[in-house]
C-alpha cells in the first residue's frame, strides 16, 4: 500500500473535480457552459487576490491591470506570432508574472493603503496605454480566437463546451499548482509574514523577497485569468478591464473568504450568478425605466454589504456562527 | 369536369388553410403571436447620456405597430439588456439574449469594442442570428466575411470624416485645421478617415474620454488659440465633452476665434443646449447629418415620429437620438414584413438584401443593402446650426453626398427618399 | 508665456478640488484607518441635495450650506450605523484591510443606485454662483474665471479652518489623539466613538463642499465624482495620509504634475501621470512625502 500523503490526496481531489466537471459539462446547455467558463475564470482571478492578500497580506486594487497584461500578451501571441492557443495562455501567465515581479520590486515595500493607492493608479492608467501603441489595436483591440473545437470531437461539440473545457482545465491545473505551493514551506512563510511581518523578519525570513514572489505569482495567476477572459469574449480591448473589475474581484474574495483558497469556486459563482439573478428579478418585476436600470446595481451592492456584515471572514466562519446558535 | 372542380376547390381550400398558418417550428423567438427581438445597449454609464434613449424610442414605435395589427398579426416584443458599454458585459448579455431569452433577431446593438466581442462570443455567425441595424459607425462591421448576419445603418465615421474633410477644403481653403478627437473608436476611425480625405491638420489632439474636465478643456482651447487666422476646429467626440469644450471657449471668450465643426456623435444641438452651452455659441456651428433635423416639423417623418413619441414614449423629448431609434424600428418592421408570413431568420436576412434598399426611412441618403453589401446609409449633408439649435443646410441649399469608407470618391447624390407610409404604418411586403 | 500661465492656473484649480477630496479621505483614514470609497457617492449625493436646495431657494450659497450639513449628517450616520457594526465583526488580519474597502464599495453602489432611481441618469447642470468667464490679463482672456478664484479661495479657507480646528482646539486634540492611540485616548476620558463619528461628519461636509465647488464646471450625474476619488486618493497617498497639510500638498503636487504633463506633452498622460507621480514619490518615501517615519504603522 502506498502512503496517502496530503499532496497525493490533493492531486486525487483535483482529478476527481476535473472528471465531475467534465461530466457536468456534457449535461448542461450552452448557456450554462458559457457561464461555467466565466465562473472558472473568475475563480482563478479571485484565487490570485486571495494568494496576495489572504496569504501574504498585501492589498491590491489593480488586478484588472494585471489581467490586462496577460490578456494582451496572449492575444498578441495568437495574432502576431501565430502560436497555438495553449501556448498563448502559458505566455499570458508568464508575461503577467514577470510584470508582477518587476512591479513587486517597486511596491513590495509599501504597506496597506500606499500599496492600494499605487495599484489603483495602475488599474486606471494601464488600459489607457493600449491606445498609445498601434500594435495593441486601440479601442477595437486585438482578436483572440481559439479556433473551433478539434474536428475529432464531432459536430455537436459546441464552441461553448470547448471554452468550458479549456477554462476549467487551465484553472484546475493552476489551482492545483498553487495549492501545492501554499501547503509547502513557502506557504507557511507567507502566512508568517502576513500575521506579523516584524516577527517574521526577526525570525530570519527575507520578507521583502517573499512579498515580491507573492506578487509575481499572484500576477501570473491574474494573467492567466485575463487570457481566459479574452478567450471568452473573443478579443481584448482596454475597456474590457475597467476599474470595476478589480472591485468585483475583491468582492468575490470577501464572499469566498480571504483566508482560504477552498471556496474560490463559490466566489466565481457569486460574481456570475448575482447579476443574472438581479436581471431576472428586474424583468419579472418590471417597473419604471429608472427602476429597472438601477435595480441590478443596487442588488449587487446590497449583497456585498450583507456579505461583509454577516460573513466577513468567509462562509466557513458563517457556518461556525450557525453551529454556535443551534 | 365536376371532379376537377371539386379537387381544385379542395386544393384551393387546403392552400388557404396552410398559408394562413405562420411557420413556427425551428425558429427561436417566434410564436404565432409574438416576435421576440433583443437589444444589448448601455442603459447606465456615460454612454447612456448619448444613447440611453434608443431602446425606449424603439419600443415606443413597436408598441405603436402592435396597436395597429403588429406584423401580420404578430406583436413585437423588445428585450433590452444593459451592457454599460463594457465589452465583457456586451458579450455575456448578447449571449443571454440568444441562449436565455431566445430572441429571433438582434437589433440596434451599440458600440465597436462592445459589439465586435459580442458578435463572436454569442456565435451569431454560426447560429445565423440576424444582427440588424447596429448603432455604430465602425466601418469593419460591413465586412460580410466576418459579420455575415450584420446590417449596418449609420454611415461610418470614416465616411463622415472624409466628407467633412472635403467640405473644409472647399469652404475654408486658407484656414488651418485642428482636430480634437476622443481616444477611442469614435476618434480613431475618424482620424483615419481624415487622413483618407487628405486633410492637413495643424493640430491633432486625442484625449481619453473620462479625463476631460473643464480645466483641461480650457488649457486645450488656449493651446488652439495660438494657431493664427481663424482655424477650423473639428470636435470628434461624445456630447458631454463637446459641451465642455464649447463652454471652455465661452469662458475664454474664444468662441468667435474658431469655426466649429461638431461630429455626428457629439453634435446634437438639443443635448448641447441642455448641458449648458450658450445659444450664441451653437449659432453658426457646423455639423454633418444624414437625417432631417429633429426640430424640423415640416419634415413628414419628423412630424409622424413626433406624434408617435408623444403618445407612446411620454416624458421623453423628441430629439435626434429618438429620431434615429424610431427610424431603425421602422426599418425593422419593414424588414420583418418583407420576409413574409413564413418568417425565418434566413428569410429575414434575404429580405433585407433583396428589398432593403427600397425601404422607407427618414434618411436623406440611400440605403445600400444588397446581396453583396450589408451597408446602410453611406452619406451626409453639411448643415449649420442656428441659435435655436436647428440644423439648416449650409449655404441654404441641401447638398447630399455619398462615399465609401476607404479611398473612393465623394459624389453628389440625387437620391429622393420614399414618402413615409400612411400614418407611419408600413404596408410593404 | 500664455501656455505657462494657463498651465499654472489650471493646476491651481484642479489641485484645489483634489485637495478637498484628499482631505476628506485623510480625515476618515486618520479616524478609522480605512479608505472610504463611498466618499465619491456621499459627495455626489450631498451635491444633489445642495442642487435641490439651490433650485428651491434660488441661492447657490444656501445650497452649499445644505450640501455640507447633509454631507455631515450622512457621514455620521454611515459611521455609526454601518462602519461600526462591520468593525465589531471583523477579526484582525488582512480581512481588516479588505473587508471595509469592499463594504465602502458596496455603499458607493447603493448610493449611486438610489441617486439614479430618484433623479434619473441624465446629466444635470448646476449653475455657478459667479461668472465663469475668464479674467483679462494683458488684454487677452485667461483660463481663470471668478468662479475658479472662488474655488481656490474656499478650498484654502476650509483647509485653514480645519487646521485651526485640529491644532488649536480641544476637539481637534481629541480627534488627533483618538486616531493615534485610541486606547490611551479612551483612558483619558475621550469618547472615542463619538470623536470618530465626528471625523466622518467632517469628512462628509468636506465632500459636500467639494462637490458643490466642482460640479458647476462639470455635470451632475451619479458617477460625477468617481474620477475625482481616484485622484483624491492618489493625492492623499502622495501627501502621506498622516496630516491635512500632506493631503493638500499632495493634491497641489499632483495637480501641477498632471497639468504640465498634459499641456506640454500629451493629453493622454492624465492617468499615467498619476501613477508615475505615485511610484516616484513612494520609491523615495514609501509612506508619502510628509509622513513622519515613526508613524508608518498602519
Amino acid at each position: 500500500m502506498f502512503k496517502l500523503t496530503p499532496s497525493k490526496k490533493r492531486t486525487f481531489f483535483f482529478i476527481a473535480i476535473g472528471w465531475a466537471l467534465l461530466l457536468i459539462g456534457d449535461r448542461i446547455g450552452e448557456l450554462r457552459q458559457y457561464q461555467g467558463s466565466f465562473v472558472a475564470m473568475y475563480a482563478l482571478a479571485i484565487a490570485s487576490i486571495i494568494l496576495l492578500t489572504g496569504y501574504s497580506g498585501q492589498l491590491s486594487l489593480g488586478h484588472s491591470a494585471l489581467m490586462a497584461v496577460g490578456a494582451y500578451a496572449g492575444a498578441l501571441s495568437i495574432n502576431n506570432l501565430h502560436l497555438h492557443p495553449a501556448i498563448a495562455l502559458v505566455i499570458a501567465t508568464f508575461v503577467a508574472g514577470v510584470f508582477g515581479l518587476l512591479l513587486g520590486f517597486g511596491v513590495a515595500r509599501l504597506s496597506g493603503p500606499y500599496l492600494a493607492g499605487t495599484t489603483l493608479a495602475l488599474a486606471v492608467s494601464l488600459p489607457t496605454l493600449a491606445n498609445q501603441f498601434p500594435i495593441l489595436g486601440g479601442e477595437q483591440g486585438v482578436v483572440f480566437d481559439v479556433g473551433l473545437p478539434p474536428a475529432r470531437f464531432g459536430e455537436n461539440f459546441s464552441q461553448y463546451k470547448w471554452f468550458f473545457w479549456i477554462s476549467t482545465l487551465a484553472v484546475l491545473i493552476m489551482l492545483w499548482l498553487i495549492s501545492n505551493f501554499v501547503s509547502s514551506r513557502y506557504g507557511r512563510t507567507f502566512r508568517a509574514i502576513r500575521d506579523n511581518e516584524t516577527a517574521a523578519a526577526l525570525a530570519g525570513l527575507n520578507t521583502g523577497r517573499l512579498k515580491v514572489l507573492a506578487f509575481a505569482i499572484s500576477s501570473g495567476m491574474a494573467g492567466l485569468a485575463g487570457g481566459l477572459l479574452v478567450m471568452l469574449i473573443s478579443g481584448v480591448s482596454p475597456s474590457a478591464f475597467p476599474l470595476s473589475l478589480s472591485f468585483s474581484l475583491l468582492t468575490g474574495a470577501v464572499v469566498t473568504g480571504v483566508y482560504s483558497l477552498r471556496g474560490v469556486m463559490l466566489g466565481g459563482l457569486v460574481l456570475v450568478a448575482i447579476p443574472e439573478i438581479a436581471d431576472s428579478l428586474v424583468t419579472r418585476i418590471g417597473g419604471s425605466e429608472g427602476f429597472t436600470a438601477t435595480l441590478p446595481g443596487f442588488l449587487v451592492s446590497a449583497l456585498l454589504i450583507l456579505a461583509v456584515l454577516f460573513a466577513p471572514n468567509g462562509p466557513g466562519k458563517l457556518l461556525h456562527i450557525f453551529k454556535k446558535h443551534s | 369536369m365536376k371532379r376537377f372542380s371539386i379537387v381544385s376547390a379542395v386544393v384551393a381550400l387546403g392552400a388557404m388553410v396552410f398559408t394562413a398558418l405562420p411557420a413556427q417550428a425551428a425558429e427561436p423567438g417566434l410564436t404565432s403571436s409574438e416576435i421576440k427581438l433583443g437589444i444589448s445597449t448601455p442603459l447606465t454609464g456615460t454612454a447612456a447620456l448619448s444613447y440611453g434613449k434608443i431602446p425606449g424610442a424603439m419600443k415606443a414605435y413597436f408598441d405603436f405597430i402592435n396597436a395597429n395589427g403588429g406584423v401580420y398579426g404578430r406583436k413585437i416584443k423588445l428585450v433590452v439588456r444593459d451592457d454599460k458599454y463594457l465589452p465583457t458585459l456586451a458579450a455575456t448579455q448578447t449571449t443571454n439574449l440568444v441562449l436565455k431569452d431566445g430572441v429571433f433577431a438582434l437589433v440596434a446593438a451599440l458600440g465597436t469594442a462592445t459589439h465586435s466581442k459580442a458578435y463572436a462570443a454569442a456565435s451569431l455567425a454560426t447560429k445565423k442570428v440576424p444582427d440588424l441595424f447596429v448603432n455604430t459607425g465602425f466601418s469593419g462591421f460591413g465586412n460580410q466575411a466576418k459579420y455575415p448576419t450584420t446590417f449596418t445603418v449609420l454611415p461610418s465615421y470614416a465616411m463622415e470624416a472624409k466628407i467633412i474633410s472635403k467640405f473644409v477644403k472647399d469652404k475654408f481653403p486658407g484656414q488651418a485645421v485642428a482636430l480634437v478627437a476622443q481616444d477611442d473608436e469614435f476618434g480613431v476611425d475618424g482620424v483615419n478617415g481624415f487622413a483618407a480625405g487628405s486633410l492637413t491638420l495643424a493640430s491633432k489632439t486625442l484625449y481619453p474620454q473620462s479625463s476631460m474636465t473643464d480645466a483641461r478643456a480650457k488649457a486645450l482651447v488656449t493651446g488652439l488659440s495660438a494657431i493664427p487666422g481663424k482655424p477650423v476646429v473639428i470636435l470628434f467626440g461624445t456630447t458631454d465633452v463637446t459641451a465642455l469644450i464649447f463652454k471652455a471657449a465661452e469662458s475664454l471668450n474664444l468662441v468667435s476665434k474658431f469655426t466649429w465643426i461638431a461630429g455626428s456623435v457629439g453634435g446634437d444641438a438639443n443635448t448641447l443646449l441642455a448641458l449648458g452651452v450658450k445659444t450664441t455659441t451653437i449659432d453658426g456651428a457646423i455639423a454633418a447629418s444624414f437625417f432631417p433635423d429633429a426640430k424640423d416639423t415640416t419634415d413628414e417623418y419628423v412630424a409622424e415620429f413626433s406624434k408617435i413619441n408623444s403618445k407612446y414614449n411620454p416624458g421623453v423629448t423628441f430629439d435626434n437620438v429618438v429620431l434615429q431609434g424610431m427610424n431603425s424600428a421602422m426599418l425593422t418592421v419593414q424588414a420583418l414584413r418583407a420576409a413574409g408570413k413564413n418568417l425565418t431568420r434566413a428569410g429575414l436576412i434575404k429580405a433585407i438584401e433583396t428589398k432593403g434598399s427600397t425601404f422607407a426611412s427618414a434618411g436623406l441618403v440611400p440605403l445600400n443593402y444588397s446581396a453583396t453589401s450589408h451597408l446602410g446609409y453611406n452619406g451626409y449633408w453639411m448643415g449649420q446650426l442656428n441659435a435655436k439649435g436647428e440644423l439648416k443646410p449650409y449655404g441654404g441649399t441641401l447638398s447630399v453626398v455619398t462615399t465609401d469608407s476607404t479611398n473612393g470618391p465623394i459624389t453628389p447624390s440625387t437620391y429622393m427618399r420614399p414618402s413615409i407610409p400612411k400614418n407611419g404604418i408600413p404596408t410593404n411586403s | 508665456m500664455i501656455k505657462l500661465i494657463t498651465a499654472i492656473l489650471t493646476a491651481l484649480t484642479t489641485g484645489a478640488i483634489y485637495a478637498l477630496m484628499s482631505t476628506a479621505l485623510v480625515l476618515v483614514w486618520r479616524s478609522t484607518r480605512i479608505i472610504n470609497f463611498a466618499q465619491a457617492g456621499q459627495a455626489v449625493l450631498s451635491t444633489y441635495i445642495g442642487y435641490e436646495v439651490t433650485v428651491r431657494t434660488g441661492s447657490f450659497w444656501v445650497g452649499v450650506v445644505g450640501a455640507m450639513i447633509f454631507g455631515a449628517l450622512l457621514g455620521a450616520v454611515i459611521d455609526r450605523f454601518f462602519m461600526r457594526p462591520i468593525f465589531k465583526r471583523i477579526q484582525s488580519g488582512p480581512i481588516l484591510m479588505i473587508a471595509p474597502v469592499v463594504a465602502t464599495l458596496g455603499l458607493l453602489g447603493i448610493i449611486q443606485s438610489i441617486i439614479g432611481f430618484k433623479w434619473g441618469l441624465t446629466y444635470q447642470s448646476l449653475a455657478a454662483p459667479v461668472s465663469t468667464d475668464g479674467y483679462m490679463l494683458f488684454d487677452r482672456v485667461i483660463a481663470f474665471s471668478p468662479f475658479n478664484l472662488l474655488v481656490v479661495v474656499f478650498a484654502t479657507v476650509s483647509m485653514l479652518l480645519l487646521t485651526l480646528l485640529f491644532q488649536k482646539t480641544n476637539i481637534g486634540l481629541a480627534l488627533r489623539a483618538s486616531a493615534h492611540s485610541p486606547e490611551i485616548a479612551r483612558l483619558s476620558g475621550i469618547k472615542v466613538d463619538f470623536i470618530r463619528t465626528l471625523g466622518w461628519a467632517l469628512a462628509g461636509a468636506a465632500g459636500g463642499l467639494a462637490g458643490m465647488l466642482y460640479i458647476p464646471s462639470s455635470y451632475l450625474y451619479p458617477n460625477a465624482m468617481d474620477v475625482l476619488l481616484v485622484f483624491g486618493f492618489v493625492a492623499a497617498v502622495i501627501g502621506g495620509l498622516e496630516s491635512l497639510f500632506g493631503a493638500v500638498a499632495g493634491a497641489m503636487l499632483l495637480g501641477f504634475a498632471i497639468s504640465f504633463a498634459t499641456s506640454y506633452v500629451s493629453e493622454k498622460l492624465v492617468f499615467p501621470m498619476a501613477f508615475i507621480m505615485l511610484i516616484v514619490v513612494l520609491l523615495i518615501r514609501p509612506a508619502g512625502i510628509f509622513s513622519k517615519k515613526k508613524d508608518r504603522r498602519d
